[in-house]
């Protein structure tokens, strides 16, 4: 299944030359979860604190189907 | 109309008028707006002032008393179009709560005053610090080791002298939220961890205070507003973030755009709510190395 992936500050360190815009283009077997998609692209499971699919709030062992659109992000706290 | 004066404030403003928007002909004002129908009088502040003094009210109360007869203070004339005479009214009447005087707060205090709202309640423990110089509104190099409520209150009372503005240096905690809420039409989350974000946003509903959320971290920030009951942060972070997942936060970077942006969205959701125009929206994520703003649905919304 082909997933867009969009990654939010800090957790695009993990994935060098990430481009904000365009995102990441993802291959993966079918049956993939949104943890497996994280692990898969390096993504330390600790430092995700929400998953949006589609644009709603998913968990992280959710079922992922072909053409999603996967956001991760840290805890987004400053004030 | 709570006129304290025989005055006919027409006559007395003559001289200190410094626009006159003639009343629409096409009917476009023609509702029961109480300034349907009359030209929309443009008035000094030095005439305000005077007006003030004269009738034994505030500026604040003046401000509000004649906008019911469409004179408008000279320094709301860019809000006419943008907001109605009873709107520009009913924003001087309102209280918010900035919980938090630093990235966010500064910029929403300073938005919230010059889009008109009249009562402001300031919060803040802590003083300002050469990091805060890239990105908090009332940092100064001059301001430097101040209160950041008092310095925050003292540049607001030079913008908008009119505001009833308090500056509390407290820190908010789970034993005084209640009473910092108590009795304000919005509280405006502009602080720097999850834990006391998630805990203002329940003290404030419990209290059937509107809430709007702000956060900020590098380029991005979340923003939504919340008229209950479910309360969102508790369900966006789950199993909430540690002392010391905050620890490693604040040593993260955040740029002087988001919290300049993210203030601009907070107070146009603050004014929505104040305004009666929206009590909720959607979870907004901006995100400023692009640019770019996008929505998230919350579970129970279609």
């Amino acid at each position: 299944m082909k997933l867009t992936v969009k990654l939010s500050t800090t957790l695009r360190d993990c994935v060098p030359g990430y481009e904000p815009e365009a995102g990441l283009q993802v291959d993966m077997p079918e049956g993939g979860t949104v943890a497996q998609l994280a692990q898969h692209l390096g993504l330390p499971l600790q430092d995700i604190k929400i998953v949006m699919v589609n644009g709603r709030q998913h968990k992280v062992d959710d079922l992922l189907r072909d053409g999603d659109r996967v956001a991760y992000f840290p805890a987004v706290g400053g004030g | 109309m709570a006129m304290t004066t025989s005055k006919n404030p027409h006559a007395f403003f003559r001289p200190y008028i410094r626009a006159v928007y003639p009343a629409a002909a096409d009917g476009h004002a023609a509702s029961s707006a109480p300034e349907a129908g009359r030209d929309a009088v443009f008035v000094s502040l030095a005439g305000l002032r005077a007006w003030a003094e004269e009738t034994g009210i505030s500026l604040r109360a003046a401000m509000i008393d004649l906008l019911a007869e469409n004179i408008w203070p000279e320094r709301f004339r860019r809000n006419f179009g943008l907001f109605s005479a009873a709107e520009m009214a009913r924003l001087l009447q309102s209280r918010a709560l900035v919980l938090g005087c630093g990235g966010l707060g500064g910029h929403v205090t300073e938005l919230l005053a010059r889009s008109g709202v009249g009562r402001i309640r300031l919060v803040d423990n802590d003083v300002f610090d050469e990091s805060n110089l890239n990105r908090q509104r009332f940092c100064s190099e001059r301001a430097l080791g101040r209160p950041k409520a008092q310095t925050t209150r003292e540049a607001l009372a030079d913008i908008a002298a009119h505001v009833e503005a308090e500056a509390l240096p407290v820190a908010a905690d789970e034993h005084n939220l209640a009473e910092l809420v108590a009795g304000m039409d919005l509280a405006l989350d502009c602080l720097d961890s999850i834990t006391a974000k998630t805990a203002l946003e329940q003290a404030a509903l419990a209290a059937g205070v509107p809430f709007v959320h702000g956060s900020v971290l590098r380029d991005e920030g979340f923003c939504y507003a919340n008229s209950g009951p479910a309360a969102r942060l508790k369900e966006l972070y789950p199993s909430g973030v540690d002392r010391q997942e905050e620890a490693m936060g604040r040593r993260e970077g955040i740029s002087a755009l988001a919290p300049a942006s993210v203030a601009c969205l907070m107070v146009r959701l603050g004014l929505n709510i104040l305004l009666g125009r929206s009590p909720d929206s959607p979870l907004l994520h901006l995100d400023l190395s692009v640019p770019e703003l996008e929505r998230f649905s919350w579970s129970d919304k279609a």
